[in-house]
């Protein structure tokens, strides 16, 4: 889950890495007065969690009060990439020297923290590492024995930076380290920590992603993951315990297993337009899958449905009642084809027939989509 | 006996007295599986289809001479009960459990590495040798024993492709479920590693899918190490960027982890890629037959056909 960046920057204000003075709002006019606290020019960003918000207008700086109001209203007037801004972060400008890339992911092929530093931020760190290698120090650290400070130098000295540079951007890497243990993080970072023409060092944005998995340790964080998804669809597909991702066909795809169900849209994509993925997990039930059936068909210009499951924990028999009390009360006659296997196959595919569901009894997934591909250019 | 399971394996299932627990260990003991011992913290004493439930499992190795565990454990008990069951000697870890903190995995592997354990998931459906034992919630109706190794990164879609290649009369040494989160315990080389050292296996089916670097890697080692033919199929070719496809670790980000560069890369040390599942058992077959006619004759030809 990510966190929003006035939420990362508070979590590295409390841990120790100093970052400009801030505070966050939803309207024009209480920006004015929390900017006049803070002190102009001021820097005003759109809270969102999607990348690029910057080249899409979501930052912009403001010289007088006049200017806040008008930049906040513009920001929070119209979606930016698609998406409403709700809240924007009005912050002190500072004046930059130089800047650093820090941060500390998780390597999955080597299942190791990952710390990289580089002596150019602001831009992508992909870029920097093509570019000029010689900045990047990158570094697997053992999780038992943890990172120290004087890892932290070595690969500051690594970079090319010496002093007091070394030992301060050094003591921030070796904090967001802790900052990615303590708070079971997948990706936490800083692009940029700049060096003020003052002299300071300071975050100038935050980008933390906190595992789902660990969200229970964390109840401090106050955060819904359910608040974080942006697509309704998305979102009302975790309400119901499935992962439901919006696509742009025309097919509505409910499968079992996310390897089976990223199958079936490979498979459909070659002849249609998959509208969705869906994962059902293995506990399928009656009351799951009539609640999938009303996820799936919100989707606008469905022109069919395709069913693929394998029974988990219950017997399958179960979830087709689900399917067919489902169609039955909302009267649905959008073409659809099932392959449903499991314990109880055979009642569960004639509770599917007599519904008037295509039923597909073989193994393979690719004979279900050619008898879902007869059904609709048969249409035609 | 294929690798990692055979019928003797003395296997202990961790979190026996749950509902996923209970019903799963009815269906491994109908497959065969030699499940000797059940743990459950604090219900030891207890019964559950008929096996003994312990306390810990030190005393189920003590007692029943466990060797392998399968877990159904929370997934917020799992790193204590994994450090449990390796401190306790277990060789063979199996942890079907979903949703184990990221963190946690991270650290049970450090503690695990330079140990003789072997690791499997987290979020594997577990491993199955077919007509011998499985561990995990794999349905055994899929499986029909033979000489193709099969290693996958997702659940249903193993049952199907293993399924697909039944009908065909194309058995499976072992099929073993990897995991299907971003950090899993056992890397892909290491099992094709396993499979090419396996004299039941002839031929080593991979089941990818987008996300990381799993498939690339294992070019790696196909390249230099392995002398048996490998044939893949990479799930998720129509996926977005930047979406969790249910897997944690199916996410495709930027460039990295697309079901192109995936499939790219192992056609160049020469593994034959499938575009869909079913073109497995074509590609499995032409591939055997070829096999068959080089070693037609000599004494290696095992009658693989």
């Amino acid at each position: 889950m990510r966190l929003y960046e006035f939420e990362g920057s508070a979590l590295f204000h409390q841990q120790g890495i100093a970052v400009p003075e801030y505070t966050v709002t939803t309207s024009p006019e209480e920006a004015r007065e929390k900017a006049q606290l803070i002190g102009l020019p001021v820097i005003i960003k759109a809270q969102i969690l999607v990348g690029g918000r910057g080249l899409a207008g979501g930052v912009q700086t403001a010289n007088s009060l006049e200017q806040v109001g008008e930049i906040v209203h513009r920001i929070m007037d119209r979606p930016i990439k698609g998406f409403s801004v709700h809240q924007v972060m009005v912050a002190q400008k500072v004046e930059v020297e130089r800047e650093f890339y820090l941060g500390v992911t998780v390597d999955g092929y080597s299942g190791t923290p990952m710390v990289i530093l580089s002596a150019g931020g602001g831009v992508s760190i992909e870029k920097v590492a093509r570019i000029h290698p010689e900045q990047v120090a990158s570094r697997q650290v053992s999780i038992t024995k943890g990172f120290s400070l004087s890892e932290a130098q070595k690969m500051a000295q690594e970079v090319g930076l010496e002093q007091e540079e070394l030992e301060q951007v050094a003591a921030t890497l070796h904090i967001l380290y802790d900052v990615f243990r303590k708070y079971d993080t997948l990706v936490t970072e800083i692009n940029p920590l700049v060096r003020t023409s003052k002299g300071s060092y300071l975050a100038v944005d935050a980008k933390v992603e906190i595992d789902d998995a660990s969200l229970y340790r964390h109840p401090d964080l106050q955060v819904a993951l359910e608040d974080r998804i942006l697509n309704p669809l998305e979102r009302k597909g975790h309400q119901i315990g499935v992962t439901y991702v919006d696509l742009h066909g025309e097919i509505g795809i409910i499968a079992s297993g996310a390897g089976l169900a990223m199958a079936s849209m490979d498979i459909i994509s070659q002849r249609f337009r998959p509208a969705n993925f869906l994962e059902t997990g293995g506990a399928i039930t009656a009351e799951l899958l009539y609640k999938v059936m009303d996820l799936v068909l919100q989707k606008k210009g469905l022109k069919g449905i395709f069913i693929n499951l394998y029974g988990g924990i219950n017997p399958v028999h179960d979830g087709a009642r689900g399917i067919v009390s489902y169609i039955r009360e909302h009267k649905i006659t959008i073409p659809i084809v099932a392959k449903v296997l499991g314990n109880r196959q055979e009642e569960t595919w004639e509770i599917l027939k007599q519904q008037g569901i295509t039923v597909v009894t073989e193994v393979a997934t690719e004979k279900a989509v050619e008898q879902l591909a007869q059904l609709l250019e048969g249409e035609k | 006996m294929s690798i990692l399971l055979s019928r003797e394996t003395r296997v202990l299932v961790q979190g026996i007295t749950g509902r996923a627990g209970r019903t799963q260990t009815k269906w491994m003991l109908e497959y065969g599986t030699n499940i000797v011992a059940g743990v459950t913290p604090g219900r030891g004493g207890e019964e559950v289809e008929g096996i003994c439930v312990y306390d810990t499992v030190t005393e189920a190795v003590v007692e029943r001479e466990a060797e392998a565990s399968v877990f159904f454990v929370p997934p917020a008990s799992v790193k204590a009960a994994v450090l449990e069951a390796i401190e306790a000697g277990i060789k063979l870890i199996v942890i079907v459990t979903e949703h184990v903190p990221t963190h946690d995995a991270m650290e049970i592997r450090a503690y695990a590495k330079g140990q003789e354990v072997r690791l499997l998931g987290p979020t594997s459906p577990g491993i199955i040798t077919p007509g011998e034992a499985k561990m995990g919630i794999m349905p055994g109706n899929m499986f029909t024993a033979g000489r193709i190794g099969v290693i996958s990164r997702s659940g249903t879609l193993a049952y199907e492709i293993s399924a697909d290649l039944s009908a065909a009369s194309l058995g499976q040494s072992t099929v073993v479920g990897m995991g299907a989160d971003a950090v899993v315990f056992t890397n892909m080389p290491e099992l094709l590693e396993l499979f090419e050292n396996d004299p039941d296996t002839d031929l080593v089916v991979i089941v990818g899918e987008v996300g990381g670097i799993q498939e690339e890697k294992a070019t790696q080692f196909i390249a230099h190490h392995m002398t048996k033919p490998v044939i893949a199929y990479i799930a998720g070719r129509s996926a977005p960027e930047g979406k969790r496809m249910g897997h944690a670790g199916a996410i495709i980000q930027g460039s990295m982890g697309t079901s192109q560069s995936k499939v790219t890369a192992l056609r160049q040390v020469g593994v034959e890629v499938a575009e869909y599942p079913l073109q497995i058992v074509d590609l499995v077959r032409r591939r055997l037959i070829h096999m068959k006619e080089v070693t037609n004759g000599t004494e290696d030809n095992q009658g693989i056909l």
